[in-house]
């Protein structure tokens, strides 16, 4: 960076320690949290509390069979019900739309199908009508001819030439196909002394937030213009693809993201809104609601993800160090490519290598097209599998190379010394000590008792199994992360504009909603460090998508860092102005005074300073006080993006993440042989995302991604039958997991700051999730060794691991 | 998931529901607790042209004690039998197999009329009944008339009633002495369905044999089966782990049919029957033994 | 004896005041909350009575406001989310909550509130295993339940410490 360059850049706090206050009394610490009165009190405005003059319910036809050509639609006798104001069929949005964006490109429809169904599930029509339980009624009377066509289930089958075609004109059911090879791979398995290999199975999983998918269109006619609320995670995101769907001008729509019941990466918008939006449209601008119920959810909705089958191996000095990983995937994504469910597949490469220093990789990649829900993007992203296999076949050698499985690992980690570290697949990890996390989390678990306590059940005929796992959580995602799968554009801006009133009260705009995380109080936290205030003294407020700056949300774990860049580049700004303000009036200059504990001080004489309300109210008031060159506003706007981001070369490697934080875990499981059921009897971690902004958030995200993962691993999955009917199509066959299934664990951490991010903090919410499933499975596999069994289908079910157990006992 | 339209009625006798069944000529349901008709009714998968609540109707709630046995009333809170003491005293295994089902808010309402009439193969009571051979009282138009628990249950959610006719009472015997109890089944969650499940008594003779064994399967067939073959295996023997190993494979070899799902396949769920029976009988005798 | 497909009137008492909705037989209770009453603190997760988010109390009883029809609750005293606490001061469960970190997105939490409250009027000092009996029937997606077990331990002991 050049002289001048520097002297531009902002300069935003490294640390907790270099905030403008003598002691930090809230950014690190625990707080009461700013939206939990709202939500204790069942007062938050989430979608289905969204009532409008004149608003209709939507309800959505849809298709019975995975595959069918659509013959005929008669809407005659739902148009004739009592209470309906509108019925919409693929007509309607041929009409007024375009074909969804997909990624990758071309794998799109319309929002309802025109001419044939794809998926079971898959929006055929939809009506409008005065309450949800009429238009269900409306629904009835829709009458469709279908003429079913051969359903595509396996994707092995799928990419066979003589398949039945999911999109005809694509000429075959391959979304993406490619090889992606980094350093000499050939070589260090040719030179290798040791390989394990392994294949694996891991099926459909997905985010099935607690509250469902929801929204609220508004079409102007008059203005033709578009207003929707709903429960968006990145609204400007939403707004702006829902502008090119429905061909309406970017700034004639209007998006307001409204707190949202979780979203774990579901909550995109996509079909549901564009079909209220043309609803909307079709009643000349009644406001049209659609709240997808949790069956709509199940069978056809954003909560699909990593349908998939693997073949890996790694190559193996005679010491256990790894020399290379090769990784040959078929992910099968379902109908169209329109959930972003891709991202899921580009996504590893990210941390392709895990922890460890293997110099060379290959990803043999092929996506493929089926009759199933389309995948969309759920936490952790597509890590969660991928550290299953590559942890996996750590174990595996560990066993055969007779060197215990925590060993292993650590003499794989890449050493602190080496950091920012490159892994061949192109990202950068900023920063970690794995070793450390595994001393440590070996030390808190007593880990040396515990493999006494298994040897001891074994013994006794009873099977208890440990596994060890470290992963790389990585953070901050850029567009580049995805660019192999047809991703564009480098930086993901997010913007927050900082500003006081007279009061001195602090108003802080941002663009996204409320999701979970504690976002507004981590805001409220580092801006009542920043000017001396408490928590109570700070308003978040979310403008619509019209008003408010660029933004994506906490998707992609960027909260702890991306708006914290944000607010904090934005109070820097602020502060800048103030101090020439308190400059001109104490009649010095400004570098001779600095912001600390809330007061604008002369830094060699404390006594003389002003608050910062002081100078607030002074702009605000009293412009004949003013230096010529400061404007009136005690605010300023700071938009963040990730510095030195890459879009990705030939070979796919990109800096795409930011951040790289470790999640070491160690898990007990015990397995009773006789049924196959996993029971989990101690769980620990030791989580190191940099800084830490806010303990209990943290401690709340890694708990959280844990059950998810404890789902993942023996409880949650979409099954499909031969024919391509969904299994799943209720809670009671889709399980998430209750209080009795989730350990309660034992979390410590360690801080390995970020170099490259303000207060060092890194992204957190999803370590947890990429690596549970990985323990668990590492564990029961470590059970079930001495029985001669390998569980590789994740979910580990009762079922699956008592099969196991009879085909091993069976004579060879 | 709203349900369609139906008439809804909410009789305060017995024998108005009884008519009102009638006049809708069998498309009427019955709701009592509502926790398996409801959702039902939300799926659309039911959908009755009225709904005839039994709710308001005095007198259908009560837990008795009358020569030896119990009788309980239909609209009997699952709830009430959970937390009655004179269950817990007289028949343990019906306060056990109560704490299985579901979650406490289910229990709040759900009722051992509407369990035993709605015969889900992997409901408690309809195999505690069967264990147990209860008697069931029901009133229809031709008047009231006692079904045995044996002829109860016919088939998957189908039972012996006629289509007007409404369980208003169930009676079972108290457990008897020296007799052990036990109930175990094994779900994917904790108050899921059972993927199996085993209920069972052991009476001991004085001198330590078996002298009767009930063994109630559920969950792995279209409706609760009673392990005859194991049970017969069982008496006059003295209790042993290899025996109760052998019973369990005698009772998992005998069900035909058995059930296959996402969740278990059949030759699944028959090896978990012979686990389960084996660990249920092992339980059973040591209960019998305490006594 | 009323009958037919048309509305019927339901009169009953929510958080101690009176109120009355016409709906049809078809009408769920957590619909007739919060559509006709305008209760909208009582969430709608499943709509099978698996999830609990619309958990209320009904004559001191949790039940799943979703799995009952609205016509069965007149005559009935119910209680919700909006009943705890009052004039803006949370009731001492909502301060637990709070104080332990027992929510993130806050969808679940009214079901949990529910359902712990009855929890905590039967058994006044339960223990972590009729804690985790009377929780298994809500789901929560974000926490992963550790924090909610913390909160109630806490409300439990802020209670039962109140000056009655």
């Amino acid at each position: 960076m050049t002289d001048r360059e520097e002297a531009h850049r902002l300069e935003l706090p490294r640390s907790i320690a270099e905030l403008p206050t003598t002691a930090a009394r809230f950014v690190g610490k625990q707080v009461p949290r700013v939206e939990d009165r709202m939500l204790l009190t069942g007062r938050t405005e989430f979608i289905d509390n969204v009532t409008l003059p004149g608003m209709l319910h939507c309800a959505i036809l849809r298709s019975p069979y995975p595959h069918a050509r659509i013959t005929k639609i008669d809407t005659s006798a739902a148009e004739a019900l009592p209470g309906v104001a509108a019925v919409l069929t693929a007509e309607d949005c041929v009409r007024w739309t375009r074909v969804l964006p997909t990624m990758p490109p071309g794998w799109g429809t319309y929002s309802l199908a025109q001419d044939k169904v794809r998926f079971v599930g898959e929006p055929v029509a939809a009506v409008a009508a005065t309450t949800r339980y009429i238009a269900e009624d409306a629904i009835e009377l829709i009458e469709v001819d279908y003429e079913p066509l051969p359903p595509v289930v396996d994707p092995a089958k799928a990419i066979e030439p003589d398949s039945p075609l999911i999109f005809e004109e694509n000429g075959t059911n391959i979304m993406y196909q490619r090889f992606f090879h980094w350093g000499d791979v050939d070589r260090a398995f040719a030179e290798a002394s040791h390989v394990v290999s392994e294949t694996f199975r891991w099926h459909r999983v997905g985010a099935n937030p607690l509250e469902t998918f929801g929204v609220v269109s508004q079409w102007d006619p008059v203005d033709a213009s578009l207003t929707c609320w709903g429960s968006f995670q990145a609204p400007s995101y939403t707004a702006r693809g829902r502008a090119v769907a429905l061909q309406i001008p970017s700034h004639k729509v209007r998006f307001i993201g409204q707190p949202h019941g979780g979203s774990f990466g579901g909550k995109g918008g996509g079909r549901g809104t564009d079909v209220s939006v043309l609803l909307s449209r079709k009643t000349g601008g009644r406001p049209v609601k659609w709240i997808e119920d949790r069956m709509e959810l199940l069978i056809g909705g954003s909560s699909q993800a990593w349908d998939r089958h693997y073949e890996a191996s790694l190559a193996l000095k005679a010491d256990g160090t790894a020399t290379a990983f090769r990784v040959k995937l078929i992910d099968d994504l379902g109908a169209t490519a329109e959930g972003f469910g891709a991202s899921g597949a580009a996504k590893p490469l990210a941390c392709f290598t895990g922890c460890y220093a293997i110099e060379a990789a290959e990803y043999d990649l092929t996506i493929v097209a089926t009759n199933k829900v389309p995948a969309s993007p759920y936490r952790g992203m597509g890590p969660p599998p991928h550290n299953f296999v590559l942890e996996h076949l750590m174990d595996k050698a560990a066993h055969e190379l007779d060197i215990d499985p925590a060993e292993i690992r650590r003499r794989n980690f890449i050493p602190p010394d080496q950091f920012p570290y490159t892994i061949p697949s192109g990202n950068e990890y900023d920063s970690g000590n794995y070793a450390a996390s595994l001393d440590k989390l070996l030390e808190m678990s007593d880990y040396q008792r515990l493999r006494a306590e298994q040897e001891e059940a074994r013994r006794q005929g009873r099977y208890l199994g440990i596994g060890v796992v470290s992963t790389i959580e990585p953070g901050v995602f850029d567009w580049g992360a995805y660019a192999i799968v047809g991703a564009r554009g480098t930086g993901v801006p997010e913007g927050a504009t900082v500003g006081l009133d007279v009061m001195g009260k602090v108003i802080v705009r941002v663009g996204f909603p409320m999701e979970g995380q504690g976002q507004y109080t981590l805001i409220a936290q580092l801006m009542s460090d920043y000017f001396g205030v408490t928590p109570e003294d700070v308003q978040v407020v979310q403008p619509d998508t019209l008003s408010a700056p660029p933004h994506f949300g906490p998707g992609g774990s960027r909260l702890g860092v991306a708006i914290t860049g944000a607010v904090l580049g934005a109070a820097v700004t602020l502060r800048d102005k103030l101090i020439k303000v308190a400059a001109h009036l104490l009649q010095v200059e400004p570098g001779a005074m600095e912001l600390m504990d809330g007061k604008l001080r002369v830094k060699d004489d404390h006594e003389r300073a002003l608050t910062v309300q002081q100078a607030a109210a002074t702009m605000l008031m009293r412009a004949d006080l003013l230096p010529r060159d400061v404007e009136p506003s005690p605010e300023a706007t700071y938009v963040w993006t990730a510095p030195d981001r890459t879009s990705g070369d030939e070979q796919g490697r990109s800096k795409g993440y930011l951040t790289a934080t470790n999640a070491c875990h160690l898990v007990l499981v015990e397995v009773d042989i006789e049924t196959g059921q996993v029971e989990i009897l101690k769980y620990y971690i030791v989580d190191d995302c940099g800084t830490r902004l806010n303990p209990a958030t943290l401690e709340g995200m890694l708990q959280g991604a844990v059950a998810q993962g404890v789902g993942a691993a023996l409880l949650e999955e979409y099954v499909y039958d031969d024919a391509g009917q969904p299994l799943t199509t209720t809670f009671m066959d889709y399980l998430l997991p209750t209080v009795h299934e989730v350990p309660m664990t034992e979390k410590a951490s360690l801080v390995t700051p970020s170099p490259f991010t303000p207060l060092g903090a890194k992204g957190a919410g999803e370590g947890a999730i990429n690596t549970t499933p990985a323990a668990i499975m590492c564990a029961i596999n470590d059970a079930l060794r001495p029985l001669g069994v390998t569980a590789r289908e994740v979910p580990a079910t009762p079922q699956r691991i008592w099969r196991l157990l009879q085909d091993a006992r069976r004579p060879a | 998931m709203k349900p369609a339209p139906f008439a809804y009625y909410d009789p305060s006798t017995l024998e108005e529901a009884v008519s009102l069944l009638e006049a809708q000529g069998g498309e009427a349901k019955l709701i009592a607790g509502g926790q398996s008709l409801v959702p039902l009714l939300n799926m659309r998968l039911a959908r009755p042209t009225a709904v005839i609540d039994l709710n308001r109707i005095d007198g259908l709630s009560y837990i008795r004690e009358e020569g030896g046995r119990l009788a309980i009333g239909a609209m009997t809170r699952q709830r009430e039998i959970e937390r009655s003491e004179l269950v817990q005293r007289r028949q343990p295994l019906l306060h056990a197999a109560t704490k299985l089902i579901a979650h406490p808010q289910i229990r709040n309402r759900g009722t051992i009329g509407g369990s035993l009439a709605h015969a889900d193969p992997a409901a408690e009571y309809p195999a505690l009944a069967l264990a147990l051979d209860a008697e069931l009282r029901v009133l229809g138009p031709n008047g009231q008339r006692a079904i045995a628990a044996a002829d109860f249950f016919v088939t998957y959610l189908t039972t012996a009633l006629e289509p007007s006719e409404v369980v208003t009472e169930v009676r079972l015997p108290a457990l008897p002495e020296r007799t052990g109890w036990s109930v175990l089944e094994l779900s994917r969650r904790h108050g899921d369905f059972a993927l199996a499940g085993v209920g069972t008594t052991l009476t001991l003779a004085a001198a330590g044999s078996i002298e009767d064994a009930r063994v109630v399967l559920f969950g792995v067939a279209a409706t609760p089966l009673r392990a005859t073959a194991a049970e017969a295996m069982l008496r006059g023997e003295r209790p042993t782990e290899a025996l109760f190993a052998e019973a369990g494979r005698a009772a998992a070899a005998a069900v035909e049919d058995a059930l296959s799902d996402i969740h278990a396949s059949a030759e699944y769920r028959r090896h978990l029957v012979s686990v389960l029976t084996k660990r249920a009988l092992t339980e059973a005798s040591s209960r019998a033994g305490a006594s | 004896m009323e009958s037919e497909m048309s509305t019927r009137k339901v009169r009953l008492t929510v958080n101690g005041q009176p109120y009355e909705a016409t709906v049809e037989p078809r009408t769920t209770l957590v619909d007739m909350l919060r559509i006709d009453l305008g209760l909208t603190g009582t969430h709608v997760g499943c709509e099978h009575g698996v999830c609990g988010a619309c958990t209320v109390l009904m004559d001191g009883l949790a039940v799943r406001s979703c799995i009952m029809l609205a016509v069965q609750a007149g005559g009935a005293e119910l209680r919700t989310v909006e009943g705890l606490g009052h004039n803006g001061d949370l009731h001492p469960l909502q301060e637990a909550f709070m104080d332990c970190h027992g929510l993130q997105c806050g969808f679940c939490t009214p079901g949990f509130l529910m359902s712990v409250c009855e929890l905590l009027e039967h058994s006044p000092d339960p223990s972590d295993d009729e804690i985790r009996d009377a929780l298994g029937g809500n789901i929560c997606r974000c926490t992963g339940y550790q924090s909610i077990l913390e909160s109630v331990r806490l409300a439990s002991k802020k209670l039962r410490e109140q000056p009655s």
